[in-house]
Order: C-alpha cells, then sequence, then structure tokens
C-alpha cells in the first residue's frame, strides 16, 4: 500500500471511531444504531489478512468489553471470529462489489451480536429470541447501510485490490 | 475475483487466530477482581479521550434541546409579560416543575448515561461521572422516574453501573404503602421488554395490578424509597410464596442522564419519587 493511500484509509478508520463515540448515541435507539466500530474493524479486514483481522478484532472487542463489563471477554471472543472470517470469506468469495461489501456488514454485524449474547450468558428465552431475530437483524440493515454509504463516499479511498495485503 | 482460502490464510495467520481466540476464552474465565481492574484501566488510557468525546456528545445534546426549551419559554414568556399575573402564575409552574434535583437536595451527582452498541449495554452501562465528583461504588443511580442501578466500579472521571437488567441485580423492594415486601430481580422478558420479578411474597397477601412497588431500605444499600416500578402480573406462586411481574420505572437502553446519590444510605425518599412529582418534571 502506498502512503499516500495508507493515510487516506486510516483517515476513513479514525473517522469511523470518532463517530462511534460522537454520532452514535445521536441516531435513535441504541439497539438498532449502526456500530462504526465494527464497521471500521470489518473496513480493516476487507484489505487484510485473516491474522491481523483477528488480532485487530480482538483489540476491538477487548476495547468494546471494558465499555460493557457485564459480558468481559464474550466481545474479544466475538470480534475475533468476525474478524477472522470476514477477512477469510472476503479472500474466498468476494469481488470488489458495493452490495456484496453491504452484505459483509450485514453478516458481521449479526454474527457479532449473535456470539456476544450467546457466549455472554446473559440471554435466555424470549430476550435471546428477540435479540437474535429482531434487534440484531436491524442493527446489522443500519450498520450494512452506513457502511455503503461510507463505501459510496470513500470508494476512491478505499479501492479494495486482493494481492495487496 | 475468488481466490482459494489456502492461499489467503497462512499457517502464520491461523496460528494469530487460535492464540487471539485463547485469549479471548482467558478473558472470559477471569474472575470479576481480575477483570475489572484491565477493563478499568482500558477506560482510563486508550478509552479516556474517546469517552470524553462522547460525554462532550451527550451534552451537545442535552444543550440543543435546553436551547429549543429555552427559546419556547422566552416566546411564551414574551407573551404572558403582558400581564404580572400570568407571569406569576408560569413562575409557581416553573417552580412546581423543578426537577428532581431540586428535590433531592445537595446529596447527588449529575452524570450522563455513555450508551454503547453491544446487545448487553443495558446490563452494565459507562457515566459519565466517577470518583473525582464523589462518586463510590455501591450508590444508588437514578432517573427521575425511579432507579437505574447501583455503581459497580468508579474511575477517576466515569463510573459503571450494574443496571437492574443485570442478572446479579437484587433489591429489597416493597409495595408504595409499605403492606408488602419482596425480593426484587431481573426476570426473563416478554416480548423483548425487559421486567424484573418480585419473589418472597407471601402467599396470603395479595398485591394488585397497577401498584408501585419502591425500595424498603432493607439491607442498607439502597435507601428507602426510591421508586422501582409497577406490578403488571403473577409469574407464579408456590405453597408458601406468591411472584409477581414488575414493570420497571426506568428503560437502562434508553435512559441518558441519571443522578448519582452520594449520600441517602439512611434517608426515605418516598416523597421525592411520589407519582404527582415525578409527573411534574418539566
Amino acid at each position: 500500500m502506498r502512503r499516500g493511500e495508507s493515510l487516506r484509509f486510516w483517515f476513513v478508520i479514525a473517522l469511523l471511531v470518532g463517530l462511534q463515540f460522537s454520532v452514535r448515541s445521536h441516531l435513535g435507539d441504541e439497539r438498532i444504531a449502526p456500530d462504526f466500530l465494527l464497521l471500521a474493524l470489518l473496513t480493516y479486514t476487507i484489505r487484510s489478512r485473516p491474522g491481523q483481522s483477528a488480532a485487530a478484532g480482538f483489540i476491538v472487542g477487548l476495547i468494546s468489553d471494558a465499555l460493557t463489563p457485564a459480558s468481559f471477554g464474550a466481545g474479544a471472543l466475538a470480534h475475533t471470529i468476525v474478524g477472522y472470517l470476514s477477512s477469510w470469506a472476503k479472500a474466498v468469495f468476494f469481488a470488489d462489489n458495493l452490495l456484496v461489501n453491504g452484505g459483509l456488514f450485514f453478516a458481521g454485524t449479526w454474527l457479532r451480536n449473535a456470539i456476544l449474547v450467546l457466549a455472554s450468558g446473559k440471554f435466555s428465552g424470549q430476550q435471546l429470541t428477540w435479540e437474535l431475530f429482531v434487534w440484531s437483524p436491524l442493527e446489522g440493515v443500519t450498520t450494512a447501510f452506513a457502511g455503503i454509504a461510507m463505501l459510496v463516499i470513500f470508494r476512491s479511498w478505499l479501492a479494495v485490490r486482493m494481492g495487496e495485503s | 475475483m475468488a481466490l482459494g482460502a489456502d492461499r489467503y490464510a497462512t499457517r502464520g495467520d491461523t496460528f494469530v487466530f487460535v492464540v487471539t481466540l485463547a485469549l479471548s476464552l482467558v478473558a472470559m474465565s477471569l474472575p470479576p477482581t481480575s477483570r475489572d481492574p484491565i477493563a478499568s484501566s482500558l477506560r482510563r488510557t486508550v478509552l479516556w479521550p474517546f469517552l470524553q468525546l462522547q460525554s462532550r456528545s451527550d451534552q451537545l445534546r442535552t444543550s440543543r434541546a435546553a436551547y429549543v426549551e429555552v427559546e419556547a419559554q422566552r416566546d411564551s414568556a414574551t407573551l404572558a409579560a403582558g400581564e404580572l399575573s400570568e407571569i406569576r402564575a408560569e413562575n409557581n409552574r416553573l417552580r412546581a416543575l423543578l426537577g428532581l434535583g431540586t428535590r433531592l437536595g445537595s446529596g447527588f451527582v449529575p452524570a450522563e448515561v455513555l450508551h454503547q452498541a453491544a446487545p448487553t449495554d443495558p446490563l452494565t452501562v459507562v457515566i459519565s461521572a466517577g470518583s473525582k465528583r464523589g462518586v463510590r461504588p455501591l450508590a444508588p443511580v437514578v432517573a427521575p422516574e425511579g432507579l437505574l442501578g447501583i455503581v459497580s466500579h468508579t474511575e477517576d472521571a466515569t463510573s459503571v453501573v450494574a443496571t437492574w437488567a443485570n442478572p446479579e441485580f437484587r433489591a429489597s423492594g416493597m409495595a408504595s404503602d409499605g403492606s408488602v415486601f419482596g425480593i426484587l430481580a431481573p426476570h426473563d422478558s416478554k416480548g423483548g421488554v425487559w421486567l424484573l420479578e418480585m419473589s418472597g411474597v407471601p402467599y396470603r397477601t395479595h398485591v394488585p395490578f397497577g401498584t408501585r412497588i419502591l425500595t424498603s431500605g432493607l439491607g442498607g444499600v439502597l435507601p428507602r424509597g426510591i421508586a422501582i416500578g409497577t406490578v403488571v402480573g403473577s409469574a407464579g406462586e408456590t405453597e408458601w410464596d406468591r411472584t409477581y411481574l414488575v414493570r420497571p420505572a426506568v428503560p437502562p437502553g434508553a435512559v441518558t442522564h441519571v443522578m448519582v446519590l452520594t449520600n441517602a444510605r439512611n434517608e426515605d425518599l418516598r416523597a421525592t419519587f411520589a407519582p404527582d412529582s415525578t409527573k411534574a418534571q418539566p
């Protein structure tokens, strides 16, 4: 990756992290507002190796756990798995396509939440059902839309080339 | 373009994945005494600027809302300025609408709730007030409508609150008239709505639906009289006791501003959380 490209890429990642802590709370219901931190992770995984993505997922998860200590460790586990799978799946299946990337953002968000609620062991019965089949898909949709908007706006900056990593 | 998995995920990648997976499992198995310092140090170092950013952002949102409210009040005042009696009446009304803070006196610390994206966010929330402002562990955290939870951990500038939705939450509750006592704990939800259950109510005692439940003050952690919720149904009974479902007064996912009670352990707050005073919130 050239230096200019690298700077632009990290600018977008930093922007997403900034949005998570400044704008997200203004976007309505916390359960379905887009998760910009996860979006930053998934954006990173698109152009990184699975090992790097797993490590990045672990760090993001640990940070997430520090902010919601009820499930300490579960966030790290969920983000690690999502980071690795996202990077691996991107390499195996994906073309550089807007809708496919949107699908990746949706699936990544849903899978992260599913692993998180199952691993934390704090949800059961109808709570679990609602979280898995209502709130998580809705959050996945909003995150996917936010991700697609980001890709449209910064498409030239985030051009994904498989061989680069 | 499709690439083979073996080309992309090398042994090194798999090794890193397995190591981070193992570290995650280790983190999950840590006891609270070990994981709390780790989480706390992350919040005090790496996350500190981000939490400050989130706190400022929430304050900005509040400022905008307050600005709109002040504008509306100014317009109302302009209209009312023609008659002094109108202004007096308005003044009296605004005095009646003074918030929870006024009723509580001085033993509280206001704070913003810094919500996060994780589904487990309603179980424990981070608030923007810490030990520097007098927040101590086990301090009750309330919203104008009632109890949100208890401070479980403090740092200089932030604190972690275990809400009533946390599986480890327990509180001694009573009916608002003091006739019935029971133990409150989280209950499995119905349709995504998080409820509490009040168990240990003597079998011979019937609690009408709609009864307000307050903290009883027993146990010495929560002061007497903080609103917890309203009885909405029966969850079951044994030969000895009944269990009732309680709809909590404060939804932890939606609350944005709270007050930490710093010196209320032995007080009786029933008047503060009386239904009329709650309705009188501006």
